[in-house]
């Protein structure tokens, strides 16, 4: 590769940067045990606590099972790491290099957003392999994928902005938000089925968004259209993004 | 220009004042010491001046640029060597530089390069594809610095760079820091032991609790209170010699213990020497060596900061 810096200045330095943060927690954080309990274990179980006994599962469930496991792959590096390199005092390094925090969000919900579009392949071949799941829009399918990936690593890094050096405490704040959205979001219960209150959190949560355009993508019940769902996803990346800087900043003493 | 204008820095963490009005500069070229106990303040000055943390007070400009509003621009010019060895312990201590290059932006052939010098330089060489977890604190301490020289800073900040470790990593710590001086890099660098403020800087800054005390080139501190006087004496045998009766003599203000001698404060050498010779002759000990030293560095940071070393972790010999 050739090296930035020379032809396109400060935004590819970042850039950059950016990326080899998100290469060193690929090499440190994808294979640690608590990480993959987290990442892959858990959306499993969860799913299999409700689609056990249904008569509609589990075809018509796919696309909402790749977007629970979005949910909780996404959102499992940065809770994990950041308190680690804390305690470590390796993320000193990223506050003090001369690049922006902005990068330093970025580079760290990289790994995240590489990590779930990984694992959410395993649900997605699943699907299209034991039953008759076709799709019908790849387009859908890969902003669904994509967009939603995002959306979670960066509200996982938002979250380990808590200066705590226990992941521990991260997760478990994580864990308050990231149950109660399964079922206001559509994806286990279909949003008819809410009583009206959850109907007005479900326009809240980014996780409508993501399923429904997964939905789509499959042909399955949606509520929205797959543009609404797009904007709505990139506007709670860039609500995350920047609200993780803000924290980020305060938090740094 | 000044490598670092510090003009005013406060720092305050709720109730703890950990930082009140530093002034100080430092010049191009310059070795700068913060020397203090611990609990100074010394790190908080650091993170201030590479701008990981804001002060609550003041500003402060590196090579003329405000670390507060254009920090990225300050932070080219800068390595830092953190206080704990921050590395990656599930990385090899190559790619852990690597990792640092590309966070400053050092390109792939010049990283590749100057990176092998370091490891060189540092005698990492033979472990360097090795996992950094079965390092040593030394070999640790020696690739933070590798890290903290791979985008060939021109102000390097150290804090506490050699405190706890073997001889031998202190040797080239030491001998690196002199070597970076003589090709111009300013160095910072903060330290509670007096003896490697008073070798390796060229001015030393005394701090004590969140103030400077005093600012001066090593020689000058010890000048100013050149009216402190002493006798260091070594008995033989040295088992019989009791600090406390030695602080009995009349004119000794104060008994030091250091390695096998003693060191007695007074006014008065000639007449403390006469009762000295006495209690050996009546305690039986032969006196085998007698010094009358000028102030050392530890009697200056006593005399300006009140402070008695030995119970404040301040250490005056490795
Ligand atoms: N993040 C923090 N929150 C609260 N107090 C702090 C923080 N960092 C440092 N302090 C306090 O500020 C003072 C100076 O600390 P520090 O700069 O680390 O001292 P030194 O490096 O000289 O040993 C100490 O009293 C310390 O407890
Ligand atoms: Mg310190």
């Amino acid at each position: 590769m050739t090296d930035p810096g020379e032809w396109c200045g400060q935004v590819c330095t970042e850039l950059h940067a950016a990326w080899a943060i998100a290469k060193k927690d690929i090499l440190i954080y994808y294979l640690k045990p608590n990480i993959i309990v987290s990442g892959m274990l858990f959306p499993i179980f969860m799913f299999l606590a409700f689609a056990i006994g249904r008569p509609e599962v589990p075809a018509v469930m796919i696309p909402g099972l790749i977007a629970i496991t979005i949910l909780f792959s996404a959102s499992s590096i940065e809770p994990v790491s950041i308190p680690i390199e804390r305690r470590m005092k390796t993320f000193d390094r990223l506050l003090s290099a001369p690049i922006s925090l902005h990068t330093v969000v970025l580079g760290e919900s990289m790994s995240g957003f590489l990590y779930s579009l990984g694992i959410a392949f395993v649900p997605l071949i699943a699907g299209l392999i034991l039953f008759p799941t076709p799709i019908v829009g790849f387009a859908a399918l890969i902003a669904g994928l994509v967009l939603t990936s995002f959306c979670f690593a960066t509200m996982g890094t938002l979250f380990a902005a808590y200066p705590t050096e226990s992941p521990g405490d991260i997760m478990s704040m994580l864990n308050l938000v990231r149950l109660p959205l399964i079922f206001v979001s559509g994806v286990l219960i279909p949003l008819e089925q809410i009583p009206q209150i959850g109907q007005y959190i479900a326009y809240f949560s980014p996780l409508t968004y993501g399923n429904d355009l997964i939905q789509a993508a499959f042909a399955g019940d949606t509520h929205f259209n797959p543009v609404i769902d797009i904007v709505m996803l990139l506007l709670f990346i860039l609500a995350f993004q920047f609200v993780a800087n803000r924290l980020y900043k305060k938090y740094n003493d | 220009m000044d490598a670092i204008e510090a003009l005013s820095l406060s720092k305050r963490f709720g109730t703890i004042q950990a930082l009140n009005q530093v002034d100080f500069t430092v010049s191009e070229g310059e070795t700068f010491g913060f020397l203090g106990p611990n609990g100074a303040g010394k790190t908080t000055t650091i993170r201030i001046l590479t701008g990981i943390s804001a002060p609550t007070g003041g500003t402060a400009r590196i090579f003329g640029r405000d670390i507060v509003r254009d920090t990225i621009a300050a932070r080219r010019q800068m390595g830092i060597v953190h206080e704990t060895s921050n590395i990656y312990t599930d990385l090899s201590a190559w790619q852990n530089l690597m990792f640092t290059a590309e966070l400053y932006n050092v390109g792939k052939k010049e990283r590749e390069k100057r990176g092998a010098d370091l490891f060189e330089l540092f005698g990492l060489s033979e472990r360097r594809d090795d996992k950094t977890n079965g390092f040593s604190k030394g070999m640790k301490r020696r690739l933070t610095l590798a890290m903290g020289l791979i985008n060939h800073p021109r102000l390097l900040f150290l804090d506490e760079p050699t405190s706890g470790l073997d001889v031998q990593s202190n040797l080239i710590i030491r001998d690196v820091i002199r070597e970076l001086n003589k090709t111009g890099v300013t160095v910072f660098l903060t330290t509670h032991n007096i003896e490697e403020a008073n070798l390796a800087c060229d001015r030393v800054a005394i701090i004590n609790r969140g103030q400077i005390a005093a600012i001066d080139s090593p020689e000058r501190l010890k000048h100013t209170i050149q009216s402190v006087q002493s006798i260091e004496v070594a008995f033989d045998p040295v088992s019989q010699v009791h600090v406390e009766d030695l602080e009995q003599l009349p004119h000794v203000s104060e008994v030091r213990k250091q390695g096998d001698k003693f060191r007695l404060i007074t006014e008065d050498p000639p007449g403390v020497l006469e009762d000295i010779m006495e209690y050996a002759r009546r305690h039986h000990v032969h006196v085998i060596s007698v010094n009358t030293p000028g102030p050392s560095l530890e009697d200056v940071f006593i005399r300006l900061t009140g402070l008695d070393i030995r119970t404040k972790g301040v250490k005056t010999v490795d």
